[in-house]
Parts: structure tokens; C-alpha cells; sequence
């Protein structure tokens, strides 16, 4: 149930400023990136169409705050197929950075982002893995890149981040579950479907099980 | 000889040394000399969803040192690939180039960035690599996994077919491996939503898995080390979740091109493979009854 009353005219305005949102407003709900999307082939509650109409329509806390919105893989399998050329997936892309702004930004990206800040890269590069690259004949590689820091600093981003308005992180544990859960339930269908067409269909895993 | 600056990324150096051992040495054999880019850092791949702009920063200042190496730029990783490309298309925007510049980066000359298999595919091709074959792999059977930012969006790379892609299956067969051929060839590791939701990403990692054992697949090519992370290292995962045994070593596509070019399996880092390779290098061993036999 949409109720108009909180929406943010506005809101879709913010998106289209971002880097990636600029082609919001051709978007007419064909739902061809939901039908592309393979996150969505497994998880249901992600949808890319339903996250642009509720943007478009200005429902700002319910895009921002929905778990959902960080479940986009940016594989742009629906880029491929928008036929208004929207680049979807840098669509829901500036969607996560403007919810970033607001303060909602999961905790991996959060230590992510300290990693880069501190190395300059995801992983650390401890003595041992220097000398295992010795071994095996591979050139010594830099432990930290000062300079990332620097950028990080230039675009205010962890300033950002951490920011004092920060919500708490919008995945909770209870949600976790039922997404377990919703899984296997369709994991176990998909076995079912399986065993009942594994005589006469060669990729059996490609049924899609409707619920 | 053909010379490109070589962009490791985060995990190829600390995670996959395996793949970028093969990538060298099925390079040298190709001679093509790989030059290592000092003080290259993420691409900024991972930090796109909290801030695109600082993203495409990092990966600019990345293009930016192959730019005053004067050489194109080379990459083992599909989504460093996406990135520096996506970075690579921005130096045109005055906004984003002022930036670039007031963080006193420089970019003498234009970059190209694409993929080492792309860069076989396209600059050595496949008629010159075919001449180094020396042991082909017929007994092989693997399933080719493309990697989302192999070939999409298509507006950056313009390279191969983004719903049905064939370069990877087509640089396969010439070892001599069959590229079996099956449907979602295109389908997600699921890597980008494992920090968010690790239920949904072993999920999707878990369908091309399936897919490899319906086929009894000998082995996954994967050109991505991320993907590998999804497809080797979380296997244990998805076999628990799922209640099944997959037993699938990942390959890097290097890694099956040195073995065919005859390289020891020690060049190709053949026992850095989480998921031990022992079947395969069982049957692609030399003796001749085994290859009468099939």
C-alpha cells in the first residue's frame, strides 16, 4: 500500500543529480530489468522496477530504508535489456549513494571504506604473502597507496559515512532469516521440479518455480 | 613483442596468486611482456555504492599511471575491468577531469583498459595462440563462466555478445577442452551481495555449480578472482546449504591455456586451487592409452 501523503516530490529531483541517476525519468515500468534480473530469479523481495516507481513517486523512506536496495549485484543484466537505455544498474547505483548520504550505509561497506583509507587496498599484504610471492617468482607488490587516502579525503566520503545522522544498519538479523529461509524453501521446489523433469529436460535447473 | 602495463587489483596478488603466476607465464610463452604498475591501488570497485564519484576517482588515478607508463592497460579482474573502463570514459567530462587534476593526478595520453583473455582474444588472436598449443586437453569437459563485467554494460566494452557470449568458450576449445554448452551462461556469481546478504550470494553461486555437475563438468573456468571466490571458495558453503556434493575445481583460463601450451602444472600454480585438481590432472596426463580410451 502506497499512501502519497509521505511523498517527496523532491526526492526523484536528488537522484537524477547523482552520478548514474540521470536517466531516471524515462523509466515506464515495463518491468524488463525485473524479468532480467538474477538476484531477483532467487530472492523475490529485491525489484528493480518496483525501487524506481517508488522513487519516482517520491517515497523517499521507503527506497532508503528498505534492506532490499543493497541486494542489486550491479551485474547489468537489466542495462542490457531497458528499453528506454536507462543504465539500470547505475540507476539503483546513485539510488544506494543518496541513501549512503542519508545515512543509511551497510557496516561492510563501512569497513571497506577504513580498509581503503588505512592500505589503499581490500586486503593486507602481511610478510608472509610477500615472501610467498618471492617464492613463486612474482614481483613484491606495495604494502599501503598513501594516496587513496587522499582521494577518500578530497570527496569527504568517510566524513559522510560516519556521519552523526547515520541510521542503524537497514539489514537486521530477523530479516536475515527469512531470507534463509525463503531460499530453501524455493531451493527444496527447485529439487521437486528437478526430479520430476530430470528424464525429459536436460537443464532442469533452469525451470523457474513460480510460488 | 606487445607491452602492457599490468593492473593486479586487491585479491588477484594476496588471494589468486595462482592466476596471475599462469597469466605471466602464459604471457611470456605469448611474448607479450607485462610491465608492473607501481603504487596502483583498488580499482574503487568496491566502493561504487557508497560513493560513485570517489570510485571513479581511485580508478582514474589508477589509469592514470599506465597513462605515464605510455602503455594500455591490462587487467585479470572483471570488475577492476568495468571500473577503469567506466574511469577511462569519464576523462572526457570536464567536471570529473578538473577533479582528476585539482587532486594533482596526471593523464598524458589515452588508455585503453580491457581484460588479459580479451586481449588475446583481440591483439594476439586466436590463429597465433593455436600455433602454441603443444598438448591439447581433449579429455576435458569444463563449463566457461563469463563474469558479469566480462562483457556488460555494453555501452563501455562494445566486446563480444552480451546475452550469449562465446570469446571465452571459443579461447577454451582451442586447448583442445570441450566448452560445454549450457543456458544461463550469463548468470551472476552472486560476489557483489556477499557482503550484504551471504545466504543469496552462496544461492547464486550455487546455481552455476549445479549446472557444472548436471553436465558433469571436469572442471569452472573463471577469468574473475572474485567469481573464483564465490565458485572455489565458497563451494564448502553451498554444498552444506544445499545438501549436495559438487567436488568442481575452478580454473583460471590461464591456468588451462598453460597447460595446453605444455607449461608444468608448478608454472600454472596447479596446487593453489582450493578445490584440489587431482581429476584433472589425471586425465590430461600423457599416457597413451588414456588417450585412446576416450
Amino acid at each position: 500500500m502506497i499512501d502519497l501523503k509521505n511523498a517527496d516530490p523532491n526526492f526523484k529531483w536528488e537522484i537524477i543529480k547523482k552520478e548514474g541517476g540521470e536517466g531516471l525519468l524515462k523509466c515506464f515500468g515495463c518491468s524488463d530489468c525485473a524479468a532480467s534480473c538474477p538476484v531477483r530469479y532467487f530472492d523475490e523481495r529485491y525489484n528493480p522496477r518496483k525501487i524506481i516507481r517508488l522513487t519516482l513517486l517520491g517515497m523517499k523512506n521507503e527506497v532508503l530504508s528498505s534492506p532490499f536496495l543493497w541486494f542489486c549485484a550491479h551485474c547489468h543484466a537489466c542495462t542490457e535489456r531497458c528499453p528506454q537505455g536507462i543504465m539500470v544498474a547505475d540507476l539503483i547505483n546513485a539510488i544506494k549513494n543518496y541513501a549512503v548520504e542519508q545515512g543509511y550505509c551497510p557496516e561492510g561497506y563501512k569497513l571497506q571504506l577504513d580498509l581503503l583509507k588505512r592500505l589503499g587496498r581490500l586486503y593486507e599484504i602481511e610478510d608472509f604473502d610477500l615472501k610467498k610471492r618471492q617464492r613463486l617468482g612474482l614481483p613484491p607488490v606495495d604494502k599501503t597507496i598513501p594516496e587513496v587516502a587522499k582521494i577518500l579525503e578530497y570527496t569527504n566520503i568517510t566524513a559522510r559515512v560516519h556521519s552523526k545522522n547515520a541510521h542503524a544498519n537497514p539489514k537486521s538479523e530477523a530479516l536475515n532469516s527469512v531470507s534463509c529461509r525463503t531460499l530453501d524453501v524455493r531451493h527444496k521446489q527447485i529439487q521437486i521440479t528437478k526430479m520430476q523433469n530430470s528424464k525429459q529436460d536436460s537443464s532442469p535447473d533452469k525451470k523457474r518455480v513460480v510460488e | 613483442m606487445k607491452k602492457y602495463a599490468l593492473f593486479l587489483g586487491c585479491t588477484v596478488p594476496v588471494r589468486a596468486q595462482h592466476y596471475e603466476l599462469s597469466a605471466r607465464n602464459v604471457a611470456k610463452e605469448l611474448n607479450i611482456e607485462f610491465v608492473d604498475m607501481k603504487d596502483a591501488s583498488c580499482c574503487g570497485f568496491p566502493l561504487k555504492a557508497v560513493d560513485a564519484e570517489t570510485s571513479l576517482l581511485l580508478a582514474a588515478r589508477n589509469i592514470g599511471i599506465a597513462s605515464k607508463m605510455n602503455l594500455d592497460l591490462i587487467t585479470l579482474c572483471n570488475s577492476c575491468t568495468a571500473m577503469l573502463s567506466d574511469a577511462q570514459k569519464q576523462m572526457k567530462n570536464n567536471e570529473f577531469y578538473k577533479k582528476f587534476k585539482e587532486l594533482g593526478f596526471s593523464y598524458p595520453r589515452e588508455v585503453q583498459v580491457r581484460h588479459f583473455v580479451r586481449v588475446l582474444y583481440e591483439d594476439i588472436g586466436i590463429e597465433n595462440i593455436k600455433k602454441h598449443i603443444k598438448k591439447p586437453l581433449g579429455a576435458l569437459r569444463v563449463i566457461a563462466h563469463y563474469g558479469c563485467h566480462y562483457m556488460r554494460p555494453s555501452q563501455l566494452y562494445g566486446f563480444d555478445n552480451p546475452e550469449v557470449p562465446h570469446t571465452l568458450d571459443e579461447m577454451i576449445n582451442i586447448t583442445g577442452a570441450e566448452s560445454i554448452e549450457y543456458v544461463d551462461k550469463k548468470m551472476c556469481c552472486g560476489g557483489s551481495v556477499l557482503g550484504i546478504d551471504e545466504a543469496l550470494a552462496v544461492t547464486m553461486a550455487n546455481h552455476k555449480l549445479n549446472i557444472a555437475k548436471n553436465n558433469n563438468a571436469d572442471a569452472l573456468i573463471s577469468i574473475c578472482p572474485f567469481c573464483t571466490v564465490m565458485y572455489e571458495d565458497n563451494q564448502r558453503k553451498a554444498e552444506a546449504k544445499f545438501e549436495t556434493k559438487y567436488e568442481i575445481p575452478v580454473l583460471y583460463y590461464p591456468q588451462l591455456l598453460g597447460l595446453s601450451f605444455g607449461l608444468d602444472q608448478n608454472a600454472v600454480g596447479m596446487r593453489f586451487n582450493r578445490v584440489k585438481p587431482a581429476a584433472v590432472l589425471e586425465k590430461i596426463s600423457p599416457t597413451p592409452s588414456e588417450e585412446s580410451t576416450r
